[in-house]
């Protein structure tokens, strides 16, 4: 149903609900079936229908010389230019080392506020050992995205203020 | 109205993709390669130590003479801490006995059969997890790699938006370029749920450490291990007055008879032989994403509960279901495969964004032959160099230095490749 939706010339959203909502009723069908486990088998035939298709696609692929997209990435400059190499030193840091810092800085800070919520501690101390490697990825995403280094500054200092009040508050024991 | 990012997000997102991928890309490549083959340890320590005794089940009282006659090698030496008895199952049909300094199998008798000799598919997995670093160096660095693909997944959805539009446009024959970016495209999206279950699960396990040490800080004084008790459970204060083994045969008579639908994977002793010992075994449960439940029995083999993780707290549920979901050991050898073949195209992915980079670059007029050589190394260098492992497995045996001939090679190949290679030099652009 995806594919037909996606294959159309203009965007259908009857097609496209079709499309979600079967996959949304395939997971359903899989929790219904067998929990975290049916979802997760359900997922595995969804994607393997999906590459099945896909390996149909390529194998009727008209040869062809279209040109591929050349959107500049920025990573390295083209020649003549300067590198940059303390800006991008710079942006590593905050990008890896800030953001990871503001990363455990958050995730405690989701542990002890979970705890005070009366949470149990199992699922307060899961919580924090999930959301930490997420919250990474997203403050790395963050500081790449913002559009000055202050922005940048700005995010990762915000991440550690909630931790602050907790901490003098004396944690979850 | 649409739901379409603004074009400055777009390529924002785009520069981020590339910083990300180019940053982590030959180490992503390195892992997602080594966790594809290591998809089947089970299969490959098997076939390693083909004449390792082979057997459905084993006696519970052959188990305790088996644990015995382990400990009985041990004596006059430094006691083990942890003692671990893999029991035979579908995926490993063997008895081995693991102790702080050795394996060795057992056969159905409980008699010690010959030790355990599966190094390469050890160091396999310790390449995957660890990069054979330290292990809290090395299970860090591989959670920061999970974290780095979390965050391409992101940048990679944002950057494309015609991403899922175009998700079953696969113009696998054109030229320019198209081709490369198409395959990478397609093979990202219908990943996705794949890629960030692992990127996220394996970023789990490698961060944890760093992660509890945060908590430990702010809520226990520093004790990392009271962060983990409330999810998998404590250990009892250690008393080493010697003892007696404890009942082993009694525990795994027990759970025969009161958990007959668990299937036991592992029995573990802790701290054998001292009076602060107990006994855990290990049962998996069917059509249950969960690494097993922990049974609790004291030295005299009497049951004392489980932990939890079958049916206890949600976060002790989600935690234990954590592994098997990176792992793909949950189904059988059909889950197994479909990882390896999803494995397979992440690894694909790894290796063409690069290559999409540079194609890039190369049509605006950027011809970087030293570049792409390294690429080139990095993606040919690191299969050949896990192949020349293998050889030297089959040719040195199962003391040969695995690590030193992979990490050798996998250097050599690249350098070699980048000496070959002619130097920078500009070139007109294909296309303006």
């Amino acid at each position: 149903m995806l594919r037909i939706a996606w294959g159309r010339a203009r965007r259908s959203v009857p097609h496209n609900l079709a499309g979600w909502g079967l996959l949304a009723a395939a997971a359903g069908f899989g929790w219904a079936a067998g929990g975290a486990w049916g979802v997760a088998v359900a997922a595995l035939f969804a994607m393997g229908l999906a590459l099945a298709l896909l390996a149909l696609a390529a194998w009727r692929s008209p040869p062809g010389r279209r040109v591929a997209s050349n959107r500049r990435a920025g990573m390295l400059p083209d020649s003549g230019r300067p590198l940059g190499l303390w800006r991008r030193i710079a942006t590593f840091l905050l990008g890896v080392l800030g953001a990871f810092a503001g990363a455990v800085a958050l995730a405690v800070t989701l542990q002890l506020a979970a705890r005070a919520a009366g949470a149990a501690e199992a699922d307060a101390n899961a919580l924090a050992l999930f959301a930490q490697p997420l919250i990474w990825a997203l403050l790395a995403y963050g500081v790449l995205m913002a559009r000055s280094r202050a922005r940048q500054v700005a995010l990762l200092a915000a991440s550690g203020i909630p931790l602050l009040p907790l901490l003098l508050l004396g944690g979850a024991r | 109205m649409t739901a379409a990012p603004e074009a400055s997000t777009v390529k924002r997102a785009l520069s981020a993709h590339a910083a990300i991928g180019l940053l982590a890309s030959a180490l992503l490549y390195l892992v997602c390669l080594t966790g594809m083959v290591a998809v089947f340890h089970s299969e490959l320590q098997r076939l390693e130590q083909r004449n390792a005794p082979e057997m459905t089940a084993i006696a519970p009282e052959a188990v305790q003479r088996g644990v015995a006659a382990v400990l009985a090698t041990e004596a006059g030496e430094p006691a083990t801490t942890h003692l671990y008895v893999h029991l035979p199952t579908s995926d490993v049909p063997r008895a081995t006995v693991t102790t702080d300094t050795q394996a060795l199998h057992l056969d159905a008798n409980g008699a010690i059969a010959w030790p355990e000799e599966v190094a390469w598919t050890d160091f396999l997995v310790e390449l995957h997890y660890m990069l054979n670093l330290p292990a809290l160096v090395g299970l860090t660095i591989v959670g920061a790699l999970g974290v780095m693909l979390l965050a391409l997944a992101l940048t990679g959805v944002i950057a494309h938006p015609r991403i899922f539009r175009d998700a079953f446009r696969l113009r696998a024959r054109d030229s320019g370029g198209t081709a490369l970016a198409d395959w990478h495209n397609r093979l990202s999206v219908w990943t996705l749920p794949f890629s960030v279950t692992i990127a996220l699960t394996g970023a789990v396990i490698g961060m944890a450490s760093l992660t509890a040490y945060g908590l430990a800080s702010a809520s226990y004084g520093g004790d990392v291990e009271a962060v983990y008790a409330p999810i998998f459970g404590g250990e009892d204060a250690p008393d080493a007055t010697p003892a007696p083994l404890p009942d082993i045969a009694g525990a795994l008579r027990h759970m025969a008879r009161d958990y007959p639908d668990v299937t036991l994977t592992y029995v573990i002793l802790h701290d054998p032989g001292t009076a602060g010992q107990h006994v855990q075994i290990v049962g998996t449960h069917d059509r249950r994403l969960i690494f097993g439940e922990y049974y609790h029995f004291d030295a005299a083999g009497r049951f004392e509960g489980t932990a939890g993780l079958a049916d206890g707290a949600l976060g002790q549920q989600a935690a234990a279901s954590n592994y098997s979901l990176h792992f793909g050991d949950y189904g059988g050898l059909p889950v197994k495969i479909a990882y390896a073949v999803l494995g397979l195209a992440l690894t694909a992915i790894c290796a063409t964004g690069t290559y999409i980079w540079l194609g890039k670059r190369r049509r605006r007029g950027l011809v970087e032959p030293r570049l792409r050589a390294a690429w080139d190394g990095v993606v040919w260098g690191v299969p050949l160099a896990l192949a020349a492992t293998l050889l030297a497995r089959l040719a040195l045996g199962n003391d040969a230095p695995f690590a030193a001939i992979f990490w050798l090679l996998a250097a050599l190949v690249p350098l070699a490749a980048i000496a070959r290679a002619p130097r920078y030099r500009p070139a007109p652009p294909e296309h303006a």
